[in-house]
């Protein structure tokens, strides 16, 4: 990694934990963990598409750590990595079939792929399967809320794509 | 696949999910038989409809302890030391709706299936 990647990728960071810290001082839509945005996630798709994998594996694991050490509550930092660690997985392997035009369908699928890693982790931590009740609507948030953050890192790209292909 | 596949797809599991989630919700039986559990352990099943007046029970995890109240045939999370409250946001259980979970606190309150209720019968009677 040269120092232009490493500052963006740290400036990243820092949007990504602001966009954290506020969608979780808003109310929830729905009582249910997991049914939320994840605006978060459009600094981590940016820095996949612009930066590499690398950058986008940084953003994330920093994001992630510093977040749970902001809200004070290390029993969310297990449900959040296991989550984006199994997207980050997901986008890097398919990356190639998703040219920045359809990255908001890699970004639906990540956010399902997320939405699934995190129940398997609260249903293996509580020992409860009947959280898996929760499934159909954990795929539904994940579909809506993957297809809005993608679009918007798709749209930022397309536009700043002349900046950074010059610089990175 | 191009962007109009994608759509398609997508499109299709969201049906599918609503109309999957429609029917657990639509189709659950009217029971009034609530199940406490906590890590997963069965801790109390009560059925709703022989509580008079006013009940709490008090279970107690590595955030603190969740206070749970029963009245009118209703039962709710009436406080919780757990970070999110997420738990007592919930509200009144419904018989239709989600269970109560308060994942610091490991707690699940939740309806039991009428196929279990059938069995107990069965069990019972023979
Ligand atoms: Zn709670």
């Amino acid at each position: 990694m040269n120092t232009k990647k490493v500052i963006l990728s740290a400036v990243l960071t820092a949007f990504a934990l602001v966009a954290f810290v506020i969608e979780s001082a808003m109310p929830p839509v729905v009582p249910i963990y997991g049914v939320k945005i994840g605006l978060a996630n459009v600094f981590t798709l940016f820095a996949l598409y612009a930066l590499g994998k690398r950058s986008a594996t940084a953003v994330l694991l920093i994001r992630v750590s510093l977040a749970a050490v902001f809200a004070g509550q290390a029993v969310s930092l297990f449900y959040s990595l296991t989550g984006g660690v199994l997207s980050l997985l997901l986008m890097i392997s398919l990356k190639r079939f998703f040219p920045v035009k359809r990255l908001w369908a890699l970004s639906v699928l990540s956010a399902v792929m997320h939405n699934i890693g995190q129940l398997t982790a609260a249903v293996i931590l509580t020992s409860t399967p009947q959280i898996l009740f929760y499934f159909p609507i954990l795929v539904v948030s994940g579909i809506i809320a993957g297809a809005v953050t993608g679009l918007c890192a798709q749209l930022v790209l397309l536009r700043l794509k002349h900046i950074y292909d010059k610089n990175f | 696949m191009k962007n109009r596949g994608w759509i398609i797809v997508f499109a299709s599991a969201l049906i599918i999910c609503a109309v999957w989630w429609l029917c657990i919700t639509a189709f659950s039986s009217p029971a009034k038989t609530v199940g406490i559990y906590q890590n997963g352990e069965l801790i109390e099943k009560i059925d709703l409809t022989t509580v008079t007046g006013e009940r709490e029970i008090e279970l107690s995890g590595e955030y603190g302890r969740n206070i749970v109240y029963i009245s009118n045939g209703s039962i709710k999370m009436k406080s919780a030391d757990c970070p999110d409250k997420i738990c007592v946001k919930h509200g009144e259980l419904e018989s239709s709706g989600s269970p109560i979970v308060c994942l610091p606190n490991k707690v699940i309150i939740k309806f039991e299936d009428a196929s279990e209720k059938i069995d107990a019968k069965a069990g019972a009677a023979g």
